[in-house]
Order: structure tokens, then C-alpha cells, then sequence
């Protein structure tokens, strides 16, 4: 550390730090707490101690079938834009051709498209066309915002890939779709994965393209803890998104420690 | 060039064959859809027309409207830049194994829906909540104060959301500067303090600059954030598309207000390109 933490700078930049963490975690903290309260409303610090709560939001089923919905679309979505998205890239890496930088300035365009300037212009388009029915609707919108994210982490990866290994296996007599499948994909797995898991959280937790185009009758999870918070303050929504943040966080301390399983194993 | 690029006619045809269905999807699902909402804002049944422009433009609400939302963009963005700057610092100059683990908690907030976090908020900024009997107590106020359904709260909430982006950018940037170049500048007889000013936000202002950047076009076209805890009384750009479109069915009046949030957006990552190309040619001059 250049600066040292004892000077005037140093607290200043320390205690600005602390004060961020706080900031950050303050209100997922609340969320996990506060449903813990033994009273009628929301309260934090929470007042009592009961788990009422939690237990009534395992067993109300609107809930449960909204996480369905929202992880039958994650993953369909995630798919999809994994497969657009790493196909696109490799081809974006592997050949040179005229427009390519364009395309790719295309393809990542969404980054920077408001969601909802999105969403207003699908439903209508979907209004009009007669395209797509029941979930395709918003797994196309979702699809069209995961690929960028895709596309984001693949493409360092694939350009940093060593070609003369693809080059190698082709001189063996490997086709060119058993050279990607055998040489290329095992070596930016890594990123391909990474990628595709940033789109499913992206498609899970996203609202907005979700309030427009879900089908009406089966909302996802955001759009109905959107909807019940909007209604009011029942502790089992504070619950429902209480055991959304510990389960992220699961997934999170998994994912991490799954890497690094494989990262010490190669 | 390379073994696959020449040869059989397939092979030559394998890029296009490679992005064709990801160019396909686009085409009808981005593309077609957005050059349609621009071409509905600008017609009726007579043809073109620019009323659903001159509509937004000869009404002081809807100019308010934008101004609030600009602040919003504004103050979302120095809030994170206060925050992130010092807090990606330490991060990326710490030595201890500890910061990993905090890079990783930053990214933690990031993982939960934007409306989890929000919901959060709610819960600390209603009149009896832990904000107003925080102020209470330590005497900053003295009758309960109500931060749900204003600017204030809308503020401290959607900063609260974007902080991790900038947070992971800036961390970049910093990580990117060789430390040894501080030690340099103070070598030459730099306080620390200097040091930092000159040499490191020097070489990180181009960083510092897309972070805010990010941040500010993301804050102005947030939605889940202002609706919950702005309501009816904070509304910004967003929040007035969604209720033109969804609860007033005027689609041609919601298509003119979100393509002017596009123009906006636009316009600032134009800037931002502009400004990555200037300081590029400023370099290159030197």
C-alpha cells in the first residue's frame, strides 16, 4: 500500500470504504431480517423472533409457481443466448470479414438500450405480428438482453485462445467441428460457462421486459414480489425475497468454490 | 489465411453460417421492434407527424420531468463515484487475502433482483422506519420524517443498486495502474497525497469517466427502483413510459417519450466515445 491508512488520506479513503460495505449490504440485510419480526408488519430491527414467516412463504404456492416460471425462462434463455452468443463470438475471433467489427458493435448494442425502451417496443411489435405465444414472448426479449453478456465474456476468451492448437488437431485430420469440439471448447469452457451463467441471473432477475411480456396468468418471481410489494407490506413478500438473497448467496459461495476446485485442479 | 478460411466453398461460408441465427434474432426481435417504436412515435393515420414530440416539448411538466430524471442520473453518479472511488482503491492495492473476499461481497448485491434491494430500502425509509428514528435520535430532525415517495429516497436507493458496477469497473482500472509509479512520484519528493492525485486519478480518469458514464445511463433509464420507492410523487422518464404505455394505453405517446430516453442515452455513450477518442488523440500528439 503506497498510502499509508494512518494518514489524514488513508482514514478518510477507509472509512469511506466501510461506509460503501454498509450501504451495500444494509438493505439485503433488512430483507433476510426483517420477515424474523414476531409482529404483523415489517419492522427493522425486527421485534420477537419466529419463523412464521419463512414456513408461510415455502408454502404459498403463488410464490412457488412464480419460481418456476422464472427458472423454466432463466435457463431456456440462457440456452439460447449461449449458443447464439458463443457461435457469433467464435465466428467473430476465428474468420476476418468485411462488416465484422460492425456486427459485433450490433450484437453488444442491447449494453446500452434502456430495457424498457426494449420492452415498449417488443409488446407492440408482438401486438402487431401475432409473433410468438405464452413464454416465447419474454424468452425472446430475454434472449436479445443475455447474448451481449455472453458475447462480453467470450470474446477475450476466444481471442486469447492459442490458434496453432486448432491448427495442430486440423493437420491431424480433425474436422473443423471436432477441432472446436475436442481442442477449442474444453481450453474456454471457463468463459463459455461464466457467460452463460451471467445470462441466467441476468433473465431471473430481471423485471422489466418481464412486467410486459410474461403471460398474464404466470408472472415471474420478480414480477410478483414486484406486484405484492407495490399492494403492500405482508412480511411473507419480505420472506419470499429473504430466502431469494440466502439462496443467491448459496449459489454464489458454490459457484466460487467450484471454481476454484477447478482452477487448483488444472 | 488459416486452414479453414480457404479451400471448399463450405468453409468459406462458415462465418456467416456461424452468426447467421444470432443476426437472424436480432434482426427480427431487436431491430425490427425498436424501428417500428421509432416510426409509431413519428405517425398517425395521416401520415408523419411530429405531435407526440411537440406534446412533450411545449409542456413544462414533462421538461421537469426530464430535469428530475438528469438529477437523478447526476446524483446517483456522484454518490457512486464517492463511494466506489476510495473503496475500488483499497481493493485493488490491498495485499490482504481479504480482498478478495470483499470484491467477491461486492459482486453479491449485484446477484439480487434490483426489486429484492429496493423492497430493502422501503422497509428502512417509511416514516416509523429505522431512518427516521435514526435521524430522530441523533437530533438531525425532530418530527419523523417520511423518505418513501421522494427524490431522496429514490437516490439513496438506485446509488445503493448501481455502487457494485462502479465499483468493479473502477477496481479494473486501478488494478491496471503499476503501484510502482506511485512509489516513483514519491521517490521524486511526491507527498503520498500528491502522488495519488497526479499520477494514479490521472491515468484512471479515463476509467473513472466510463464508470460514471455507466452509471449515469443506467440510473436514468432504471425502472424497478423509482416505481417502488419514488411512486407516483418522484416520476421520472421511466416511470412515465410505463405508465403512458401500461395503464393509459397511449403506445404512440409512450413510444415518442422512450425514444427520447434512447436520444439521451445515446448521446451520452456518443460523449463518452468522443471524449475516449480525444484523449486517445491527445496521447498520440504527445
Amino acid at each position: 500500500m503506497t498510502i499509508s491508512l494512518r494518514s489524514p488520506l488513508g482514514i478518510a479513503m477507509l472509512v469511506l470504504t466501510a461506509l460503501a460495505f454498509g450501504y451495500l449490504l444494509l438493505p439485503i440485510l433488512v430483507v433476510v431480517a426483517a420477515p424474523l419480526g414476531d409482529t404483523g408488519y415489517l419492522a427493522f430491527p425486527p421485534q420477537g423472533l419466529t419463523l412464521k414467516w419463512y414456513a408461510a412463504a415455502l408454502h404459498d404456492t403463488r410464490y412457488l409457481t412464480a419460481l418456476l416460471v422464472s427458472l423454466r425462462i432463466a435457463v431456456i434463455s440462457a440456452i439460447i443466448a449461449c449458443a447464439l452468443g458463443v457461435s457469433a463470438a467464435y465466428a467473430l475471433t476465428r474468420f476476418d470479414f468485411p462488416g465484422r467489427r460492425l456486427l459485433e458493435a450490433v450484437f453488444l448494442s442491447p449494453l446500452i438500450l434502456p430495457t424498457l425502451v426494449l420492452a415498449v417496443g417488443l409488446t407492440l411489435f408482438f401486438t402487431r405480428t401475432g409473433l410468438l405465444a405464452g413464454p416465447w414472448k419474454l424468452v425472446a426479449g430475454h434472449v436479445i438482453v443475455c447474448t451481449p453478456y455472453v458475447l462480453r465474456v467470450s470474446l477475450p476468451v476466444l481471442r486469447r485462445f492459442d490458434r496453432s492448437l486448432e491448427e495442430a488437431a486440423r493437420n491431424l485430420g480433425a474436422s473443423p467441428v471436432a477441432a472446436f469440439f475436442l481442442v477449442v471448447l474444453p481450453v474456454v469452457r471457463p468463459g463459455i460457462v461464466a457467460g452463460t451463467v451471467l445470462a441466467f441471473i441476468t433473465s431471473f432477475d430481471e423485471v422489466v421486459l418481464a412486467l410486459f411480456l410474461a403471460e398474464p396468468g404466470a408472472p415471474t418471481l420478480p414480477v410478483t414480489i414486484y406486484s405484492a410489494v407495490q399492494l403492500g407490506f405482508e412480511p411473507s413478500v419480505a420472506a419470499v425475497s429473504g430466502l431469494l438473497v440466502l439462496a443467491t448467496l448459496g449459489f454464489m459461495l458454490l459457484y466460487h468454490l467450484l471454481g476454484s476446485v477447478g482452477r487448483s485442479r488444472n | 489465411m488459416t486452414t479453414a478460411a480457404s479451400g471448399s466453398g463450405v468453409a468459406r461460408f462458415a462465418p456467416v453460417l456461424l452468426f447467421a441465427p444470432c443476426a437472424f434474432a436480432y434482426a427480427v426481435f431487436f431491430i425490427w421492434p425498436q424501428a417500428s417504436l421509432l416510426a409509431m412515435s413519428a405517425t398517425e393515420k395521416a401520415g408523419f407527424t411530429l405531435a407526440q414530440y411537440e406534446r412533450f416539448f411545449v409542456d413544462s411538466y414533462y421538461w421537469e420531468m426530464l430535469g428530475r430524471t438528469l438529477w437523478l442520473g447526476f446524483a446517483v453518479t456522484a454518490i457512486t463515484l464517492l463511494l466506489g472511488v476510495p473503496t475500488a482503491y483499497l481493493l485493488a492495492r490491498s495485499q490482504s487475502r481479504w480482498a478478495s473476499f470483499l470484491l467477491l461481497l461486492t459482486t453479491f448485491p449485484l446477484l439480487v433482483s434490483a426489486v429484492v434491494r429496493s423492497f430493502g430500502w422501503m422497509v428502512l425509509f417509511f416514516r416509523d422506519g429505522l431512518l427516521s428514528r435514526t435521524l430522530l435520535a441523533l437530533g438531525i430532525v425532530n418530527h419523523p420524517v417520511q423518505t418513501m415517495y421522494t427524490m431522496t429516497g429514490v437516490i439513496i436507493a438506485l446509488a445503493q443498486v448501481l455502487l457494485p458496477l462502479m465499483i468493479l469497473t473502477l477496481h479494473g482500472v486501478f488494478k491496471s495502474i503499476d503501484r510502482d509509479l506511485e512509489y516513483a512520484a514519491m521517490s521524486l519528493g511526491a507527498r503520498p497525497s500528491v502522488a495519488l492525485g497526479l499520477v494514479t486519478f490521472r491515468l484512471a480518469s479515463g476509467g473513472i469517466v466510463a464508470g460514471s458514464l455507466l452509471v449515469f445511463s443506467l440510473a436514468i433509464s432504471a425502472f424497478a427502483t423509482p416505481s417502488l420507492v419514488g411512486g407516483a410523487r418522484a416520476n421520472v422518464m421511466a416511470t412515465a413510459i410505463y405508465e403512458q404505455a401500461v395503464e393509459l394505453l397511449d403506445w404512440p405517446f409512450a413510444a415518442a417519450l422512450a425514444t427520447i430516453l434512447l436520444v439521451v442515452v445515446l448521446a451520452v455513450s456518443l460523449a463518452y466515445g468522443a471524449l475516449l477518442e480525444g484523449r486517445a488523440d491527445k496521447e498520440a500528439s504527445r
